[in-house]
């Protein structure tokens, strides 16, 4: 138990490598599209959220259209609400105020590394919070790496780099499986995940897909009682 | 402090709240619902739903080579039930694939 915030903290570096490749070209494109290096650094610290940031990059001109960024950041980063609820098992021996100072760092990332461990082993939010503080530091690392050496680095996706999450993701799906009756819904968080990429603009996928997924598996329980 | 810098300060701030409260609702919000029947239904197969939808159109995105990864990185898991191990072989499969056969 007290070595939940070690342990979170070592079981994300595996999956900090491939956050750093992120990182180092979310670093090189904010100096490319003329953000300067301590706006940089509190989004890191108080948005912590990649995919956000590279929409705002992407936004980020001489004109700031702010009520349109902050739209369009917050759609992206609507599955927080879901990741949120998921998490509603880890924190059920907790205080508000541990809610409230561990959901912070809470990414994607490190978010599926504990939901993965907590399926066969018990843990604390610590784990979850070790998680994060190693995933803001690998963050800000490698953003500020990627800002300051700019053009000097070349493509991380020409290793693979930035498969290392979508390959950790999928491990972590396959310790997820707990028989058959699991197919049907994934197998429609996945259709309507691709079909929906494809529709519509932005991230909404991911909301989606996880939504129809899961309320697949509300109705085909409710057939079989 | 020009125009630009507020309106840069404004959006960190802007996005930074509704992360973070969305976050935090989130939690707050499935904490307040019964976690019985059809909500433990739905809320167990978040993690997983979720997942398979933020990974499902990247992969199909990186064609066969991305099929061919997911199918060795299953393929390792139930083998040796290591993530790490999984992990390298995804990136090495999609990497020599980029590399050499594309």
């Amino acid at each position: 138990m007290k070595n939940d915030f070690k342990n979170g903290f070592m079981a994300n570096i595996p999956i900090g490598f491939s956050v750093a490749a992120y990182g180092s070209v979310c670093g090189m494109l904010s100096s490319q599209s003329g953000i300067e290096l301590y706006e940089m650094i509190l989004m890191n610290v108080f948005i912590f959220a990649g995919t956000s940031q590279f929409l705002i990059i992407d936004m980020w001109s001489n004109t700031l259209d702010v009520i349109g960024i902050i739209l369009a950041a917050s759609m992206i980063n609507l599955r927080y609400f879901l990741i949120g609820a998921s998490l509603n098992s880890l924190f059920t021996k907790s205080s508000k105020t541990e809610k409230f100072a561990y959901m912070h760092l809470v990414a994607d990332e490190n978010w599926a590394v504990t939901m993965g461990r907590l399926r066969n082993q018990e843990i604390t939010p610590l784990f979850l919070f070790g998680g994060g503080v190693c995933l803001l530091f690998v963050w800000n690392i490698s953003t500020i790496t990627g800002y300051i050496l700019g053009e000097f680095i070349s493509d991380p996706s020409k290793y693979g780099l930035d498969f290392a999450f979508v390959s950790i993701f999928i491990s972590l799906i396959f310790t997820m499986y707990k028989g058959k009756t699991n197919l049907f819904p994934w197998l429609v968080a996945a259709i309507v995940s691709v079909v929906s990429e494809a529709i519509f603009p932005g991230k909404l996928y991911i909301v989606l897909g996880a939504i129809a997924g899961s309320l697949s598996a509300v109705l085909a329980h409710k057939g079989t009682k | 402090m020009s125009n630009i810098d507020l309106s840069a300060m404004l959006i960190i701030l802007g996005v930074a709240v509704v992360t973070y409260t969305l976050r935090v609702s989130g939690l707050m919000f499935s904490n307040s619902l019964k976690k019985e029947g059809k909500v433990k239904v739905f809320l167990d197969y978040l993690p997983a739903t979720l997942l398979l939808s933020l990974v499902m159109p990247t992969i199909l995105k990186e064609g066969f080579l991305g099929v061919i990864a997911t199918v060795c990185i299953i393929f390792c898991m139930y083998k040796f039930k290591n993530i790490l191990l999984s992990m390298s072989i995804g990136m090495l499969v999609v990497g020599l694939g980029r590399n050499f056969i594309l």
